[in-house]
């Protein structure tokens, strides 16, 4: 069963982070990472609501974002806010994003602290 | 290095495409491309090499190997042929490709044909299709597809630069006047820019796509083709008509992943892709007279036209309020429609574009001639940003 946690990869030789996962470190270009968790709290950097979603999505819309955590990472994610507003502060969570056959997606869903 | 130019140009109609194969709907192009350049078919035509551009061939239309079909179609045989996909970007990068066959002495004449048929599907799958071309895990997973990326941009570039829903639909109003004028472009219809911007109704006829964008800030999913045929300058006597020079092309790469970028209003890429070719070509953004870039989303037309050196950051909206960015401004951009009118089958699109300058610096573009031009760009974009071709073609003086 797959571990409902996100991860954030920590180069062994200089300590950059990286998201999503690299082969090659883009600060020093070492090939090894530890995975640290990656949650918390987040700011807002932006946002959409998108209307015309891809097949396998049953929904009218769905909002998406792209946060800063505090430790400097900037991803993105879905997002279940609803006023959204640029550097609010938010709490990342993870869950479902996509169901698949046999194996659903768990990835970053923001939401109101 | 060897000189290259352009000798023959061709176009299909771009649309719905009712009827025919995927090979017929690339020889349409191939062979318009053939007869400008005074080039027989069959026996004696003396190409060396075919690209074909195309991204979604082998999905979309389950035909892939796509250039040794088009090859044997066209009688072209024993040419040698390959298909060259690199996203939204591949027509440019097919030609980047041919300019690198004839510039090493390996090919003396090629032609680059790039096309899509992509209303063989349903909305849905198209854009689930396009979205492929995102980060697997970081983004294609959650559902984010690339108008939504332009939404994400767009909301961060108004945010930042006070760029207005309006300044989206006057670039996507000038680039319908343009295409009126273009007899191959999709859509032939201008739209009012009270209607979808200010009347009580605008909501209903220009509705949200991906907020900010609406339906009138982004291009149509078109069918279409588009082919150019190359030559060494040194050879182009035996063509009808004289050589358009290639005379820069750049292109550069960015993070897979958007969200990892340093400054995420910037298209870093399209930067690095310009000043390549500017340098290649001894050009500066100052001696350019008309340039397409890849309005798949207006925004983009907003922002590449600061990237490349036309206007200063943040005030490339500025200047197409102003009207700079029309035919008869200072700096005519997507005199062709660009993608939001003429319309955007993928793998087409980046030679679509160059046939445009091409047609420009001929002094053909009739209706939408920008009088005296000389020199052109085109921006082929790729991802939302992470592969981005540039093309500079210069008229050369008798």
């Amino acid at each position: 069963m797959m571990e409902e946690k996100m991860y954030a990869y920590k180069c062994t030789a200089c300590g950059e982070l990286h998201h999503p996962k690299h082969y090659v470190c883009k600060k020093c270009g070492n090939r090894e990472f530890n995975e640290v968790p990656l949650g918390g709290e987040v700011t807002l950097v932006t946002y959409t609501k998108v209307y015309n979603l891809p097949e396998g999505y049953m929904k009218p819309y769905m909002g998406f974002g792209i946060v800063k955590f505090t430790n400097g990472l900037v991803v993105t994610g879905q997002l279940e806010v609803e006023n959204p507003e640029i550097g609010m502060k938010l709490i990342s969570t993870v869950g479902i994003v996509k169901e698949g056959i046999g194996k659903d997606h768990f990835g970053f869903i923001f939401k109101t602290i | 290095m060897r000189e290259v130019g352009i000798v023959g140009v061709g176009h299909s109609k771009f649309g719905k495409m009712s009827g025919g194969t995927f090979s017929d709907l690339l020889s349409m192009a191939a062979v318009q491309a053939l007869d400008d350049a005074g080039v027989k078919t069959g026996m004696g035509h003396g190409i060396d090499q075919v690209f074909v551009a195309t991204m979604g061939a082998g999905i979309l239309n389950k035909q892939s190997g796509i250039a040794s079909a088009l090859v044997d179609y066209l009688n072209l045989r024993p040419a040698m042929a390959e298909t060259i996909e690199n996203g939204p970007a591949s027509g440019a990068s097919a030609i980047k490709l041919g300019y690198m066959a004839i510039a090493s002495g390996m090919c003396d004449c090629v032609l680059v044909v790039g096309g899509e048929m992509m209303r063989v599907v349903s909305g849905w799958e198209g854009t689930d299709f396009v979205a492929t071309m995102l980060h697997p895990e970081a983004e294609y997973n959650y559902g984010l597809t690339l108008p939504a990326f332009a939404g994400l941009f767009t909301k961060l570039c108004m945010e930042k630069y006070g760029i207005t829903e309006k300044d989206l639909s006057i670039v996507a109003v000038k680039n319908h006047e343009n295409a009126v004028h273009n007899p191959v472009a999709h859509i032939h219809v201008v739209p009012n820019l009270y209607c979808i911007t200010e009347d009580e109704d605008a909501h209903i006829m220009n509705p949200y796509v991906a907020e900010p964008l609406r339906m009138y800030h982004c291009c149509p999913v078109s069918d279409g083709s588009a082919a150019v045929l190359l030559c060494a300058m040194d050879k182009a006597d035996r063509f009808k008509k004289k050589p358009i020079k290639i005379a820069g092309v750049g292109s550069a790469t960015d993070t897979h992943a958007v969200a990892e970028r340093e400054v995420p209003t910037d298209l870093l890429a399209v930067r690095l892709a310009a000043q390549m070719a500017y340098k290649m070509a001894g050009l500066t953004a100052q001696d350019i007279d008309v340039a397409e870039l890849h309005d798949a989303f207006q925004i983009l037309e907003i922002v590449e036209s600061e990237e490349v050196g036309f206007f200063k950051r943040g005030e490339g909206h500025i200047a197409a309020r102003n009207g700079e960015t029309k035919i008869g401004g200072i700096m005519p951009i997507n005199t062709s429609g660009g993608l939001k009118a003429k319309g955007h089958p993928l793998g087409a699109t980046g030679v679509s574009q160059v046939v445009e300058i091409v047609k420009q610096l001929r002094g053909e573009a009739t209706g939408r001639q920008v009088e005296g031009a000389k020199a052109g760009l085109c921006v082929n974009f790729g991802g939302f940003g992470n592969n981005v071709v540039a093309t500079i073609l210069t008229k050369e003086e008798a």
